[in-house]
């Protein structure tokens, strides 16, 4: 009960915060560090990785890092498309 | 555990020693594929992520065509839903058929009130023209790329949406399953993995939601 | 996961009934028990066939190629035709055949055996996966009938969302079979982790089993990517959704990202389980326990995890950023420590052992002779500078055909020789066995070598015709691949020959530990009649034989807890 509290006070804040206008890179860092808290929330508690057994939280934590090898990887090419490489 | 073998019922398979390996077993499995699913939804992200990297100006003009309040709204009926399985589980965990079934009936209605919701949005942004892809004719966003954010958008959206549905076909079973009483306080595997498969379903909207409506 | 609280089992030997009257093979009757059957070993089996049917398939068009590439000319295909077969032949080959081919056929038969399970966790999901992938290929070969495809295995934008080719059939096709890959890897993971036997550590499985653990951790983290993107290219040629095709403001590097970040583990799907099998082999036939264990064990784990990171190497000159060429060429690199490390403790097992030179040895020598060719030729093609110049060329073709088919398909044999008397009862002829061994090997070579040397010249791969200059080197590589089908052709006779008229199996042929040869050939339904439990290593040549039948005294289920 206590944990749905808390995740419908972050979904206000999370609207909230569009209204106060964050400045650029920073709003969406707030939004999505927003649901990177509601999802853990969820996980810990509603799917109870909180008592789970290690190799459960292992497999959540995993596909979180493989998410991000995938993300930060194609970034490499798309954000440097057009720049040389910055050494030379 | 040996008293728990003379209860044995039919639901376990000759191959397991026991209950506790059939039930770490099946939720392992279960997690696993929570991995897949999410890997799968992680390539949208990623589509996502880079357009959004090279077109911000797109997905702030595009964001403001999305409603969200409605989004807002969808969020909190979400997550009343994970709570409602949550409390499902418990009661049957507890023997307590009646009120699990009414947590599991409750979650079912609210994922039906997400669809409905998702169906006024949708039918909204089809009335404007606002289609995926090839099929866009709307006029009211300056902006050349506009058609790719609502194919991300409908993608993203569609691909949850086509979740909620499965997640509702397996409540309903799970309901039939309370009912018939052959699930209960000492075999709820199938409840156990139908609540985790709608937390997941919880949880990328919680990502969703952000990222698409609220863009300022 | 294992058991914790203190208790004491009582264990003894139980022999091995030679020749059972019931075993899995006659255990039920008829075509419906073999469709609709839950047991592991007659999936592996069902699998087993099947890709022996694409194989078949896909080595008639490669066949066709060869006899098309004799003269500089067009000969027999048309260009059109030629692109639709070397599509099917790639298509066919990587999602019909050697995907599933080493985990699906014999992982499935053997991983429940080596670790003294009766199946796998989730027998039901087995069967799932193995209709799956039936209805996918159906898919696939609906595609083919109905206009083929043309766009190379890979599939890349834009090409594949204009050409009129059936394409949404045939990435439909491969996007079923991807849950089928997945549905294995989640059975093997949670097999391998809450179904071993007492005494079954981690450190006395079998190699086998590591690399397929390996190769399942990679089936369910790649296989969802490529079920997005070819769900985005669907869409794409469907709705025209315009994140990859160009014309619509989408881009398509992207969808070369997205699809190497599957292929490219996948390519690891289809070697690392070669290793399992090879690090068996050269244990077993030169009796002698394997030289660092856990270092093949943990790099097969190593190559699973930085095969995701170097998938570019395959975009060097597709115009994705410099810098993230130099970065994937760097990480390129690093595949090859954990695969070096694998070789030389290959050898060095090897080293004083008392090598015994059956076929199923032959053919881990022959791997180990053409994977090494193969990987070294792959450490080079990662040199961006070498790449640029050989990118999309015979040599690259080379490359990765003595990686997937003097790698993979080689220790494939190798498996299928190894554990043909124990999946069918039955043993081969060890002469027509060796000849065959041999027959493929130089068959082989003569048919690949030529093509290192006429890409480092500059043949372009993909092509129906080419330069005069190049005919000699071309022929010579027909000629090979001929003799190759021949190969195959004669195996497919003794093997076929050895179910009817070979003699009777005996339990263990080969003398090897570990567990699936301490039952009867061929294994009864539930393939042990008591619980194992494991005492000693699985490569322990040392210790007596009797002492890895053991099994708990007391059948009943009180024995624990």
């Amino acid at each position: 009960m206590a944990v749905a509290g808390a995740l419908l006070v972050l979904t206000f804040l999370t609207v909230a915060v569009t209204w106060i206008q964050i400045p650029e890179p920073f709003n969406v860092i707030v939004a999505v560090g927003i649901a990177a808290i509601k999802a853990s929330l969820v996980a810990l508690f509603f799917m109870n990785l909180v008592r789970d057994s290690l190799l459960n939280r292992l497999a959540f934590v995993l596909s979180f890092l493989f998410l991000a090898i995938f993300v930060v990887i194609t970034l490499l090419d798309t954000l440097f498309r057009d720049s040389g490489f910055p050494v030379f | 555990m040996s008293t728990s073998n003379h209860h044995t019922d039919d639901h376990l398979q000759h191959h397991f020693k026991d209950e506790d390996q059939q039930f770490e077993s099946s939720k392992l499995g279960m997690w696993i594929f929570l991995v897949t699913e999410m890997l799968m939804f992680g390539g949208l992200f990623v589509a996502y992520i880079i357009y959004r990297a090279w077109h911000p100006d797109l997905f702030y003009l595009a964001a403001q065509e999305l409603d969200a309040g409605l989004g807002a709204l969808n969020t909190v009926v979400l997550i009343a839903s994970s709570l409602t399985i949550a409390l499902a589980i418990r009661s049957l965990q507890l023997d307590e058929f009646k009120k699990s079934i009414q947590y599991l009936s409750a979650t079912l209605v609210l994922a039906a009130t997400f669809l409905v919701i998702k169906y006024i949005e949708y039918t909204d942004k089809f009335a404007k023209g606002i289609l995926p892809g090839g099929h866009y004719s709307y006029e009211g966003i300056s902006h050349e790329m506009a058609a790719n954010f609502f194919s991300i958008y409908y993608l993203m959206t569609g691909l949850h949406g086509i979740h909620v549905l499965l997640g509702m076909g397996l409540i309903g079973w799970m309901i039939i399953k309370v009912r018939k009483r052959s699930v209960h306080s000492r075999y709820f595997t199938p409840v156990e993995n139908t609540g985790l498969f709608w937390h997941l379903v919880d949880i990328i909207w919680i990502f969703l939601f952000p990222l698409l409506y609220l863009i300022d | 996961m294992a058991e914790t609280s203190k208790q004491t089992i009582s264990i003894r030997e139980y022999p091995v009934d030679e020749h059972p009257d019931k075993n899995y093979l006659n255990h039920d009757k008829g075509i419906l028990s073999w469709l609709i059957t839950l047991d592991h070993k007659r999936i592996g089996l069902l699998y087993l066939g099947s890709i022996t049917f694409f194989f078949f398939l896909g080595g008639v068009l490669a066949l066709l190629l060869r006899t098309e590439l004799l003269t500089p000319a067009q000969s027999i295909l048309d260009a059109d035709t030629y692109n639709q077969i070397f599509t099917l032949h790639g298509a066919i080959m990587i999602f019909l055949f050697i995907i599933p081919s080493i985990p699906a056929a014999l992982g499935n038969f053997f991983l429940p055996m080596m670790i003294g399970a009766k199946d796998v966790a989730f027998p039901r999901l087995n069967l799932a996966s193995f209709w799956i992938y039936v209805a996918g290929a159906l898919f696939a070969l609906f595609s083919i009938v109905t206009g083929a495809v043309d766009t190379g295995w890979t599939f890349y934008t834009p090409y594949s969302t204009e050409t009129g080719t059936a394409v949404v059939s045939m990435t439909l096709g491969v996007f079923i079979m991807g849950f089928s890959s997945i549905l294995t890897g989640i059975n093997f993971i949670v097999t391998l982790h809450k179904l071993r036997s007492p005494g079954q550590a981690w450190g006395k499985m079998p190699l086998f089993l590591w690399s397929l653990y390996a190769t399942a951790i990679i089936q369910i983290l790649a296989t969802p990517v490529l079920a997005i993107t070819l769900l985005l290219l669907i869409m794409e040629r469907v709705l025209g959704v315009g994140i990859f095709d160009p014309a619509l403001g989408g881009d398509p590097i992207l969808y070369q990202h997205f699809f190497w970040f599957y292929s490219h583990p996948a390519v690891y799907i289809m070697i690392v389980p070669a290793f399992g099998i090879i690090s068996e082999l050269i244990s077993v036939f030169s009796r002698k326990t394997i030289f660092g264990y856990w270092a093949i064990a943990l790099s097969s784990l190593a190559i699973a995890f930085i095969g995701f990171l170097v998938w570019g190497h395959h975009m060097f000159v597709s115009g994705q950023s410099e810098l993230s060429s130099v970065v994937f060429s760097f990480l390129t690199f690093f595949v090859g420590v954990p695969t070096g490390i694998k070789i030389f403790n290959w050898v060095a097992t090897l080293y004083k052992g008392s090598i015994d030179l059956k076929t199923p040895m032959l053919y881990a020598l022959a791997f180990l002779f053409l994977f090494t060719i193969g990987g070294l030729t792959g450490i080079m093609i990662g040199a961006l500078s070498v790449n640029v110049h050989l990118h999309d060329t015979y040599y690259i073709v080379a490359h990765f055909h003595y990686v997937m088919m003097g790698g993979t398909v080689i220790a494939l044999l190798g498996g299928i020789h190894y554990w043909w008397p124990k999946m069918t009862g039955r043993m081969y002829n060890e002469v027509w066995g060796k000849i065959t061994c041999a027959v493929i090997f130089f068959s082989f070579n003569m048919t690949f070598l030529p093509q290192f040397v006429m890409g480092s010249q500059g043949m372009p791969r993909r092509y129906f015709n080419y330069l005069e200059e190049f005919q000699g080197l071309h022929q010579f590589s027909t000629i090979g691949s001929y003799i190759l089908g021949l190969g195959f052709v004669m195996m497919a006779l003794y093997l076929a020959y050895s179910l009817f008229r070979g003699p009777k199996a005996p339990p263990n042929p080969w003398g090897a530990r570990s567990l699936e040869w301490m039952t009867s050939s061929p294994p009864t339904h539930h393939n042990f009649e008591y619980t194992p439990v494991i005492l000693h290593g699985p490569y322990d040549h040392h210790q007596p034989e009797h002492e890895f039948r053991m099994g708990l005294v007391s059948e009943s289920k009180e024995t624990h807890g």
